[in-house]
């Protein structure tokens, strides 16, 4: 399967899904989201941002009022969901099921948020749910030990 | 912080901003394709040109203030074809930011009466470059 390509055809770049997902955090947290607030947030320029923004207000995914507040369309908004979703879902296989670190967790998750399909994502969170399920406990419990003998083994 | 060091921050941030819209300048001035290539290719080097003195003189005050400029730039700027409207375009779109960066700060400085009669200066440089940008846009 030629899966990097469509990677490539991907028109949700890590950078777009870091400025969707600013603007829905920043919205969710103080209910208004200028371009200040994402340059600051993303620790970037805001004529970075500026840039960015125009290439997704054309594309109908960002709007703009009047007073410069920045807004999710529908599509804006569900996209934002999906790369949060997909973040949470990993950040908990990771450090969770895995053991991972939680910071080094973030860091992965955050680099896979946006190419990771919906199915995959989808599978992961089953799995979480099985984890934690009375059939999966017992399980789960098993791995998680003989994870942490196994890591104990390679220091 | 203290007012000095926060106007320091943000003179570092209006610093990043100027030599980063210069970078873009080049970068859209070398890529623009088209019929009009020619005369708009000249207007972004103009721009180029500006962006970059801008810069220096806010390294200049930094420097006069006893900062010392620092820059940390994230910019990836992929190939690109672009029309002339286009370009001018994105070049409207950093250089209002710039503007409203260096409007916002204006309006953030308390006692210093020097710095804020620099950056007012800045505010009516900055305008002038966005309405000339944007009359060129205009049909
Ligand atoms: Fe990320
Ligand atoms: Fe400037």
């Amino acid at each position: 399967m030629e899966s990097w390509k469509e990677f490539d055809q991907n028109p949700i770049t890590h950078s777009v899904a870091h400025h969707l997902v600013a603007i829905a955090d920043l919205l969710d947290e103080f209910g208004y989201a200028r371009v200040s607030d994402v340059a600051r947030l993303l620790g970037i320029t805001r004529g970075s941002v500026s840039v960015t923004l125009k290439n997704l207000k054309q594309r109908g995914l960002v709007v703009e009022d009047e007073q410069r507040h920045l807004g999710l369309s529908d599509e804006g908004a569900e996209i934002a969901e999906a790369i949060r979703f997909r973040k949470r879902t990993m950040v908990r296989l990771f450090a969770e099921v895995f053991g991972v670190e939680a910071k080094q967790a973030e860091i992965d998750a955050c680099k896979i948020e946006h190419l990771i399909s919906a199915e995959t994502t989808d599978r992961v969170k089953g799995f979480l749910r099985f984890c934690e399920s009375g059939d999966g406990e017992a399980l789960f419990d098993a791995y998680a030990r003989y994870r942490d003998r196994a890591q104990d083994a390679t220091k | 912080m203290s007012a000095h060091e926060h106007h320091l921050k943000r003179l570092n941030e209006l610093f990043a901003e100027e030599l980063e819209a210069g970078i873009r300048y080049l970068h859209l001035a070398t890529s623009v394709k088209g019929l009009d290539r020619l005369v708009v290719t000249k207007t972004l080097l103009e721009g180029m040109q500006e962006t970059f003195e801008h810069a220096q003189t806010i390294a200049e005050r930094i420097n006069q203030m006893g900062g010392v400029p620092s820059l940390d730039l994230k910019l990836q700027l992929p190939p690109q074809k672009i029309s002339g409207a286009e370009a001018i375009r994105t070049a409207l779109a950093f250089e209002q930011a710039a503007l409203d960066a260096y409007r916002e700060f204006c309006d953030e400085i308390k006692d210093d009466v020097a710095l804020e009669e620099f950056i007012r200066e800045q505010v009516g440089v900055e305008s002038q470059h966005v309405a000339e940008l944007t009359l060129l846009l205009e049909e």
